[in-house]
């Protein structure tokens, strides 16, 4: 696929994102169906080859996927980012490769685009989206890891209004098979924050001989996902292809990223639904002991553990998703926070699983149910370092904890409470107010003391909720305290571990106000089972453990109340995150 | 009519106190003495980060009482065009 056949019936699609996430789901087929040429055998199959899915890609271009990353205002569908992450969820909860490697990388470029490029730039690269194409985002050099300022590729100025392309990138998704790349270049030779610049290389305009591909690097996870590097040598580039204006590139990254990494780890959940379908299929079946191993109290207790997980990742998720199209001054704060905790939670969840599964989560054959499972465990891993090590995200958080401590952590106006109504309507995607810091400013941690007036004093599961949120609210106000007392020498990257443990209680008062606030706006909810605390105490129950503690167990009565909505979504054919039934209507 | 923040400040702080707090901000970061920061050179040729030159933005913001752009360090790289700017007429509280 290089974009240069039109899919076939791409555009317009469907109108609205619930029928969109239908078709899509529908064209998908069921995926334990052996027979269905895009079930998981077939996507096992290509995984072994380390081939991307071909027939999977295939669906993806009927159903347009595409047209997904581009705004309405240039042709596609995007206007909210919401809806994009659950198109992608189902994406993702049947191949992650299709997910990175048909999708996401595509959309990381394109937001450079709508963030930063002026109309015409942001014209062609709709087009080539449009068409079926693909276009890289080689940011990535392995002499410098997650450290973008040291960025050596170069597009120096080199007079008559043309740059020049020399150097390599490496390791960056489907940079030999795409239309185009935005590639992250040192456009000025000084050190400093405006040495860098975002230029879009559309290959056909490269002039022959100045660009050669690398070696595809083979990979323990993702493995269809076509991994590659280029290197240019004095390859000349008109200068009205850099993407906004000369210097801009750290800036553009910085605002353009909130969105990928927020929406990047969101859609990272499709992994862990499919990991946790696949354990409860197995415990279901499979006897032991004269019983099947979904009655052993220890294995309920794993699997309505791993479903908690599941939905508190996907509420925090969505609040900060939400947040991109409401609160966009903020999200430079959410957007780490997301990265840092809902990646690693998906990751240990993936790893209790696999306790679960035994011997069965090794089996690699592609014929056996259950071998889809070791396939996600590998590919959820790149949700943890991909697209920013999760310990840089801490470290930024880091750097802002005496600020948000002086600006933030006293009780204040709290966030609007569209951010948590989740049948609210959303304005489209405002690219044009990202910004590229926070500067310590934000409102989801102080809107959970707020919130909490709602309260009633009579009803116990009210006490309940109270007694463990206040827990937050009392750590939110120690935190301030020791923050605003952080010497500067622990807010660089030597830094303490206790420091980085910080950041650590930090999220997780974030993460408590979400779901608190989720639930708190959501009482009119169809779904019993929103509106009911429960879900919420065991919420606030897991988050309350000290970093790095030993979890007590859940009650055992919240314990059965979510094993039994388990079995119910399971029973069902549902999903078992936010939207158990597709996307709300609205 | 109105005067640069530096100036506006209350208790009449000078542009020698401004570029000594500018200074001493960025060498405690960048773990140097004052004396060893040279005004004219890059902070980032010391080791400051961009990222957390972000943060030195508000940092700046909450000492002198008015509004920056968060970029204002990186478009101002020394502590010499950081004290110009920041002493400007227009960067009024
Ligand atoms: C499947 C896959 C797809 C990819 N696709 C792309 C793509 O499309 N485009 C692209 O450009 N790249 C891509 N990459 C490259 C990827 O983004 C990089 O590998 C990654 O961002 C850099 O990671 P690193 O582990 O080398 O980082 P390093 O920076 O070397 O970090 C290593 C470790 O050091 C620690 N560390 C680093 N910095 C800090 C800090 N500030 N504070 C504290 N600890 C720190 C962390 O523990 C970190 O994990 C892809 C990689 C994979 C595997």
């Amino acid at each position: 696929m290089t974009g240069t056949q039109p899919p076939s019936d791409a555009a317009p699609g469907p109108a609205t994102a619930q029928a969109r996430l239908a078709a899509l789901d529908q064209r998908l087929g069921d995926p334990w169906d052996s027979g269905n040429p895009l079930g998981f055998t077939a996507v096992l199959e290509a995984d072994e080859r380390a081939e991307m899915f071909a027939d999977g890609e295939s669906a993806l271009d009927a159903y347009g996927l595409n047209a997904e990353f581009v705004p309405v205002a240039h042709g596609g569908r995007l206007t909210r980012v919401d809806h994009l992450v659950e198109i992608m969820r189902t994406v993702y909860r049947r191949d992650p490769c299709l997910g990175l490697g048909y999708g996401f990388s595509s959309f990381i470029s394109s937001v450079n685009v709508w963030t930063a490029a002026d109309p015409d730039q942001q014209r062609q690269v709709a087009a080539i989206l449009l068409r079926g194409g693909k276009i890289a985002a080689a940011y990535h050099e392995l002499a410098h890891g997650n450290d973008m300022a040291r960025t050596d590729f170069q597009a120096l100025p080199s007079g008559a209004g043309r740059l020049l392309l020399n150097g390599r990138k490496e390791v960056v998704t489907n940079i030999q098979r795409s239309d185009a790349m935005v590639m992250f270049a040192r456009t000025d030779a000084r050190q400093g924050s405006r040495s860098h610049s975002q230029v879009l290389v559309e290959k056909d305009r490269v002039a022959d001989g100045k660009m050669s591909y690398l070696p595809r690097f083979a990979s323990a996870g993702m493995r269809g996902v076509q991994l590659g590097g280029v290197e240019f040598r004095d390859c000349p580039l008109p200068e009205h292809r850099v993407l906004g204006n000369l210097g801009q590139g750290l800036e553009t990254m910085l605002k353009s990223f909130q969105i990928t990494r927020t929406t990047l780890v969101g859609m990272f959940t499709g992994a862990l639904d499919t990991g946790l379908r696949t354990t409860l299929r197995h415990v279901h079946d499979r006897r032991l002991y004269g019983r099947t191993a979904a009655e052993l109290p220890q294995v309920r207790s794993t699997l309505a553990g791993v479903f908690l997980d599941l939905l508190m990742s996907e509420v925090f998720a969505t609040v900060s998703t939400r947040a991109l199209h409401l609160v966009p001054a903020e999200t430079g704060i959410y957007a780490q926070a997301v990265k840092y905790f809902v990646s690693k939670t998906l990751i240990d969840a993936m790893n209790r699983l696999s306790g679960v599964l035994g011997a069965h989560f090794y089996i690699r054959d592609p014929h056996s149910t259950n071998a889809i499972f070791q396939k996600m465990l590998r590919d959820i891993q790149p949700a943890g370092f991909g697209h920013i090590a999760r310990s840089v995200c801490q470290m930024s958080l880091l750097q802002q904890l005496p600020l948000l401590a002086r600006r933030s952590w006293q009780p204040g106006v709290p966030a609007p409470d569209d951010l948590f109504r989740l049948d609210a309507d959303l304005p489209p995607m405002p690219f044009d107010r990202l910004a590229v810091s926070a500067g310590g400013r934000e409102r989801l941690s102080s809107s959970l003391a707020a919130g909490l007036q709602a309260l009633s004093a009579d009803d116990p599961a009210h006490r309940e909720v109270r007694r463990l949120a206040e827990g937050f609210v009392t750590d939110l106000a120690a935190l301030a305290e020791e923050c605003s007392r952080l010497p500067v020498t622990e807010l660089a990257v030597d830094a303490s571990s206790h420091s980085y443990d910080l950041t650590a209680r930090y999220t997780t008062i974030l993460v408590a106000a979400a779901c608190y606030e989720t639930w708190r706006h959501n009482q009119h909810h169809p779904d019993p089972f929103w509106r009911d605390p429960t879900w919420l105490i065991a919420v606030l129950h897991r988050l309350s453990a000290p970093a790095g503690a030993v979890r007590a167990p859940l009650p055992e009565h919240i314990e059965r109340h979510l094993f039994a909505e388990l079995t119910e979504r399971h029973e069902a054919g549902q999903g078992f995150g936010i939207n158990k039934n597709g996307l709300p209507a609205g | 009519m109105s005067t640069s923040a530096v100036e506006n400040q209350a208790d009449g702080r000078s542009t020698e106190d401004l570029r000594a707090w500018l200074t001493q901000c960025v060498a405690l970061h960048v773990q140097l003495t004052p004396e060893q920061i040279k005004p004219d050179v890059p902070l980032t040729d010391y080791g400051l980060d961009s990222i957390y030159a972000l943060t030195v933005a508000s940092e700046i913001e909450d000492h002198l009482g008015i509004d920056l752009d968060p970029t204002v360090m990186w478009n101002h790289p020394t502590i010499d065009d950081l004290v110009g700017f920041l002493t400007e007429p227009e960067q009024t509280a």
